[in-house]
């Protein structure tokens, strides 16, 4: 482990020096709305913001995503692939959205097929998380086995303190990589003790869900119960949770012709909550109401990705609660389900 | 002081929906309550009269219920209604969407409602842990800071225009006073948008419609969208594009504006629910403005009156008509 520190006035110098190696991508605001773009003027970047309107898994997994572009050329088609994906460093996401990252890894690369896109580009990127100093009062990243400080799925760790950024390698790839920057310089020790006392204060100041990690184990039985009636009947059926949440990963494929010959296959975001990600060929769709739309949501989060992967779909960001146009709280549905309740620690 | 009245109102409107469910005149009622952030409100549906202190009644209060109406629900309906709720609940029974027999229209006075996404670009990326509205202020308190807002600049300006605070009919009726009317619709707040340059406006267009996400918040709120299969999501062949890309959100914003042009009740939903917090005031401004202008209709006030887009007239407007050489 490397510890470093970097005065915050200078950290146009560090996202400068980052550019020279690599495409950095980080928190703009844009028209009061906060989310990742690659910085191309490093006073662009906006690190005081408590998190990212639309998440940064738009950069591993874009709105609009080039699956390879094709061009007719006489009888054949000639197909182009894309640009070999470049070195990129995402700066200053949060903890829990990088613990999002780690379940596109597992979706993209189970089973027999690999996306190649994906799994790309995660290879190519280095995760320089900034901490949390500020959670909202929706967070539930603790309950979720995350945490505002959270170093499981960052390559480099920042903490603000004071007038400075403290950074903290994780991976060795992290490790590498601060160890190359001029910018920074060794971290005052005096200070390391009193950040470590911070984090810990902040982290324990957040609401633990109790029994939010094995909620799957209740779910199994309550699959036809009265609740998901309750909860769907307000839901317009947007796709505003999905779409802003940092784990939520499904799409759809489509062609895109234009009239000269040329084209591209594009994957696009889509989601659960609309009635057409389910209608089949045939004419069939499973789930043709908002109930069982809502239920996925949850089931897909909190029963089948725990049995399935070992791993929670939710990294307890709150973004589908404040985001939501109906009001509608996840952790209602938590403390519907039987014999839980909410806890504040410390 | 504002917060009395809207107090009062929430009082009655908590006593006549108890009523309504005891003497069982409906089955359900839908409401507002309170949504567990500041600022915010949610729908509510209650069949006991032991819960109808769920009810609230405040600025907040954006959503356009008549979207939770619809005609094959037997149910006896009692609807939380102000201005453009019972407009929208008029406009669906002429396009013969709903049955005024089994929707019992509680109306309620209303003054507005707040325009979050002003004023979360006045906040940053702060977040509110209270909000109150009070002596025409909003009071807001966050972690380190306070910050007071004038109230009437942060009211949506559709409401500001509006000159429907109560529903056109209602079955009941809250609140002692009607509130007064404002003065006639000179659509001056277009003013602006209109004087801009093609090109300005493109631009404009463009800026707001380029950071829509496609999650259709603003087509699910709508009490007008109601197809059962948008225009945008025909797929047996594909009609349109559904990337986020700004031509593919232009066209659906746009093509959406078009189907809701004489049958659009300006309640503002469509912007009040963007998670992203893109203004489509402008766009429903001015569909209200052309048809207002060119056929002298609003949509959702008279039972009677044909929708100027399912009626022709021989003496309707076709300028724009180009003649065959």
């Amino acid at each position: 482990m490397v510890q470093k520190m970097i005065s915050k006035e200078k950290i146009s110098d560090l996202i400068k020096e980052l550019q020279k190696e690599f495409k950095v991508f980080g928190p703009v605001k844009e028209e009061g709305v906060v989310l990742f773009k690659e910085i191309t003027d490093a006073k662009e970047i906006c690190l005081d913001y408590s998190n990212s309107k639309i998440p940064a898994k738009s950069v591993l997994f874009p709105m609009i995503d080039t699956l390879f572009s094709y061009k007719k050329e006489g009888k054949g088609v000639k197909i182009i692939e894309n640009p070999p994906y470049e070195k990129t460093v995402i700066f200053g996401i949060r903890p829990c959205d990088s613990m999002g990252f780690s379940l596109f890894k597992n979706f993209f690369s189970f089973g027999k097929y690999k996306d190649p896109h994906v799994l790309n580009r995660l290879k190519n990127i280095t995760i320089i998380g900034m901490g949390c100093l500020e959670p909202r009062t929706t967070c539930f990243c603790t309950s979720v086995n995350g945490g505002p400080f959270n170093k499981e799925s960052v390559d480099v760790l920042i903490t603000e303190f004071k007038d400075n950024y403290y950074l903290e390698s994780i991976t060795d790839k992290g490790e590498a990589l601060i160890k190359k920057i001029k910018s920074i310089t060794d971290a005052d020790k005096g200070d390391l003790a009193k950040i470590e006392k911070l984090q810990k204060d902040i982290e324990s100041a957040i609401p633990v869900i109790e029994g939010l990690v094995s909620i799957y184990t209740k779910l199994d039985g309550l699959f036809d119960h009265p609740m998901w009636k309750m909860e769907s009947q307000g839901c317009i059926g947007c796709g505003a949770c999905t779409y802003l949440c940092p784990t939520c990963h499904c799409f759809d494929v489509l062609e895109e012709n234009k009239q000269d010959g040329s084209g591209r296959r594009i994957r696009i975001w889509d989601t659960c909550q609309f009635p057409l990600f389910t209608l089949e060929t045939s004419g069939h769709n499973p789930r043709t109401t908002k109930l069982p739309r809502v239920r996925q949501r949850i089931y897909h989060k909190f029963n089948y990705y725990p049995k399935n992967y070992n791993i929670i779909g939710c990294v307890g960001c709150g973004r589908c609660i404040i985001n939501c146009p109906v009001s509608s709280d996840i952790r209602n549905i938590f403390l519907s389900v039987e014999n839980m309740s909410f806890k504040t620690e410390g | 002081m504002v917060i009395n009245i809207i107090d009062d109102i929430e009082k009655s409107i908590r006593e006549t929906a108890k009523k309504l469910l005891e003497e069982k005149k409906v089955d359900l009622i839908i409401g507002y309550t309170k949504g567990s952030i500041p600022l915010r409100s949610g729908p509510c549906f209650i069949t006991d009269a032991s819960q109808t202190d769920m009810l609230v009644w405040n600025q907040s209060c954006d959503l356009n219920l008549a979207k939770y109406l619809a005609k094959n629900d037997n149910r006896k309906i009692g609807i939380i209604s102000k201005g453009c709720v019972g407009r929208a609940i008029v406009h669906l029974i002429v396009e013969k969407q709903l049955n005024k027999e089994n929707i019992t229209i509680i109306g309620i006075p209303c003054e507005g409602v707040l325009n979050r996404a002003k004023i979360m670009v006045e906040i940053g990326d702060k977040e509110i842990i209270e909000a109150n509205i009070e002596d025409n202020k909003i009071i807001i308190k966050g972690k380190d800071f306070n910050k007071t807002l004038p109230l009437q600049d942060y009211i949506n300006q559709l409401c500001i225009t509006c000159h429907y605070k109560i529903p056109p009919i209602f079955d009941i009726i809250i609140g002692n006073k009607k509130p007064e009317k404002p003065p006639k619709d000179d659509f001056k707040d277009l003013n602006e948008i209109e004087s801009k340059s093609s090109n300005d406006k493109i631009e404009y267009f463009k800026k707001e419609l380029n950071r829509c996400i496609r999650c259709y918040a603003c087509r699910e709120a709508c009490p007008m969208c109601y197809c059962s299969l948008c225009f945008i999501d025909q797929n047996k062949p594909v009609w349109f594009g559904k990337t986020a890309d700004i031509s593919d959100n232009f066209i659906f914003h746009m093509i959406r504006a078009f189907h809701v042009a004489g049958r659009c009740v300006s309640c503002g939903t469509c912007s009040s629910v963007c998670p992203i917090g893109i203004d489509l005031n402008f766009i429903t401004r001015k569909l209200e403005k052309i048809v207002k202008e060119r056929f002298d209709f609003e949509s959702g006030i008279n039972l009677a009156a044909p929708p100027p887009m399912g009626t022709h007239k021989f003496d309707d407007k076709q300028e724009f008509m180009i003649e065959e050489d």
